[in-house]
């Protein structure tokens, strides 16, 4: 068994190609903490010099906290209504109470088939003409839908895992409807909504296409200020706010690994 | 079993939210692409034409961004694929202790910020940028080598940005393979290469599938990367059709272009599904 394992298993070459890859895609994430520290506007090889200015810069520039501000406002709202109004139609969806459940759920995933950016451009055209452009709501509602696939999805796939008669024997036992899903369905996906709720807030942390079209004066983005700001030029404290993001995602990955065995959902 | 009223109020609102912020809104945008756009003016009143969509397949202009976005969505396809596989296959049938971190390491850059990640290719790819400065002082190069503003730089930082999907959708493929199959075609005295050929390849091919038109898809709809490593000028689908909104104000040439850019994508996967459902006939 063994010596059969060993000769279909990945060889010499095949795992240095292999680290190599992984190299590759954590290459621009250390150039970017190094570019952070550099007194140098662009980084050099070997480093000119240590700062913390550019942290300083950003942490102290109302304009970057506004937007981190904005950014956390609409991840958190987003992902909050996605989860409640996803979960709840994955929940329809699995109890089978409804006919076309495939076509209903097609539907529900088209936001994630469709370019983000015909997303965005049909949503200002629409926004433009109800009046809803630079509106807190509307950029809410937009994240919601660019967010909820996610939540449908992991919660879709988790509820495939449980078994009816659990919670149908929760019923017979005395429990409410609602009290046999919060106490005995709830608790079996809990893992699968936070993946879910994980995607849905990184998403929406992440949007650019669907964002730039539709944010009004004073609702810029972080992720649209980083965008717009290199179009004007490289300044290391994007460099710095960037290093910032790739700290709290490193962070949340880790704990969400350690929590709930989040490779398990990718 | 729940009933059906039940069901539609759990339902609804999701379904009201969707309706109302997704499909609206894209079906809208249908009659103003074929409206005519007169500068400094907006929507000719009463007109409607067919233009936009003409010029997407007359326009040479237009036809060279088109294809070079198709060319581009290929050649990362491609390379994703190169890259990806040996990753994949380490991750699945390498060392179980090597599984989680491997795996972690991949999704860590997939979750970090498509902006942060781009402008870590600027960092590296620009006139003064990391890979420049280094070619010079090691005395290779004289001048800086144009990496970004062009199709190398484009290349370079969509494969390294949708290299992940590709990573995990095979993956997933690899670990599908019955390792019995492969074991007895060792067994049965084929080389490591030859099970790899005749076993594990085919074998893993609906997920080789898979993973391509996800990145392909991904591909030829990125905004951001494009626009970050490509600048203004360098132009694909996607950040034409944001030119056309944000400079040019001409809604009804960016809407055709939204529709052929859907088109494209949507045509792509129902190909692809039409493939595996054969395939699925075949076995």
């Amino acid at each position: 068994m063994s010596a059969a394992e060993n000769d279909t298993g990945p060889g010499l070459a095949v795992t240095m190609a292999a680290l190599t890859v992984i190299v590759f895609l954590q290459v621009p994430v250390v150039v970017v903490v190094l570019a952070a520290f550099s007194t140098t506007s662009y980084l050099t090889i070997p480093p000119q010099g240590v700062t913390l200015a550019w942290f300083g810069k950003v942490l102290g520039d109302p304009v970057y906290l506004s937007a981190i501000r904005m950014s956390l406002i609409l991840a958190c709202g987003s992902t909050l209504i996605s989860l409640v109004i996803g979960s709840a139609a994955a929940y329809a969806l699995f109890r089978k109470a409804l006919p076309g459940a495939e076509a209903i759920t097609s539907f529900l995933m088209a936001p994630l088939i469709l370019p983000a950016v015909v997303i965005g451009v049909a949503l200002l055209q629409y926004y433009s003409l109800s009046g809803l452009r630079g509106s807190l709501v509307g950029l809410l509602m937009a994240h919601v839908v660019i967010t909820v696939p996610y939540v449908v999805r992991s919660a879709l796939a988790s509820l495939s895992g449980i078994d009816l008669a659990v919670e149908e024997a929760a019923r017979v036992l005395g429990a409410s409807g609602f009290e046999a899903f919060r106490l005995v369905t709830l608790p079996l996906i809990r893992p699968g909504l936070v993946a879910g709720a994980l995607f849905a807030f990184i998403t929406s942390l992440d949007n650019v296409p669907v964002t730039i079209f539709l944010i009004g004066a004073n609702q810029t983005t972080l992720p649209v200020l980083i965008f717009s700001s290199v179009e004007m030029g490289v300044d290391p404290s994007v460099a710095a706010v960037s290093t910032l993001l790739i700290l709290a995602t490193g962070i949340v990955l880790l704990i969400a690994e350690r929590r709930a065995g989040f490779h398990r959902f990718v | 079993m729940i009933r059906a009223r039940h069901g539609l109020m759990l339902l609804a609102p999701l379904a009201l939210v969707l309706t109302g912020f997704f499909l609206l809104p894209v079906l809208m945008m249908l009659p103003t692409s074929f409206r005519e756009y007169v500068p400094g003016v907006g929507l000719a009143p009463g007109v409607w034409t067919l233009e936009n969509y003409v010029r997407i397949v007359t326009d040479d202009y237009y036809r060279e961004v088109i294809w070079r976005t198709l060319g581009l969505g290929s050649f990362v396809t491609l390379a994703c694929l190169l890259l990806g596989y040996p990753l994949a296959y380490l991750i699945a049938r390498g060392p179980e202790r090597w599984r989680v971190p491997l795996i972690l390491l991949v999704v860590f850059p997939m979750l970090l910020n498509l902006v942060v990640r781009s402008f870590g290719w600027i960092a590296l790819l620009a006139n003064r940028g990391l890979v420049n400065n280094l070619l010079i002082q090691l005395g290779l190069i004289a001048t800086p080598l144009k990496l970004m503003f062009n199709l190398t730089g484009l290349m370079i930082g969509l494969t390294h940005i949708y290299l992940p999907f590709m990573v995990l959708m095979l993956v997933a493929a690899i670990r599908n393979v019955p390792r019995d199959v492969e074991a007895a075609a060792a067994t049965l005295g084929s080389s490591r290469m030859h099970v790899f050929a005749s076993v594990t390849l085919p074998l893993s091919a609906p997920g080789i599938l898979a993973g391509s038109i996800l990145v392909f898809v991904l591909t030829i709809s990125a905004l951001v990367t494009p626009r970050m490593l490509g600048g203004p000028t360098y132009k694909v689908m996607a950040t034409l059709i944001y030119d056309e909104y944000m400079q040019l104000l001409d809604w009804p040439s960016g809407s055709a272009l939204s529709f052929a850019l859907t088109f494209m994508a949507i045509g792509v996967i129902w190909l692809s599904s039409r493939l595996t459902r054969s395939w699925a006939g075949m076995a």
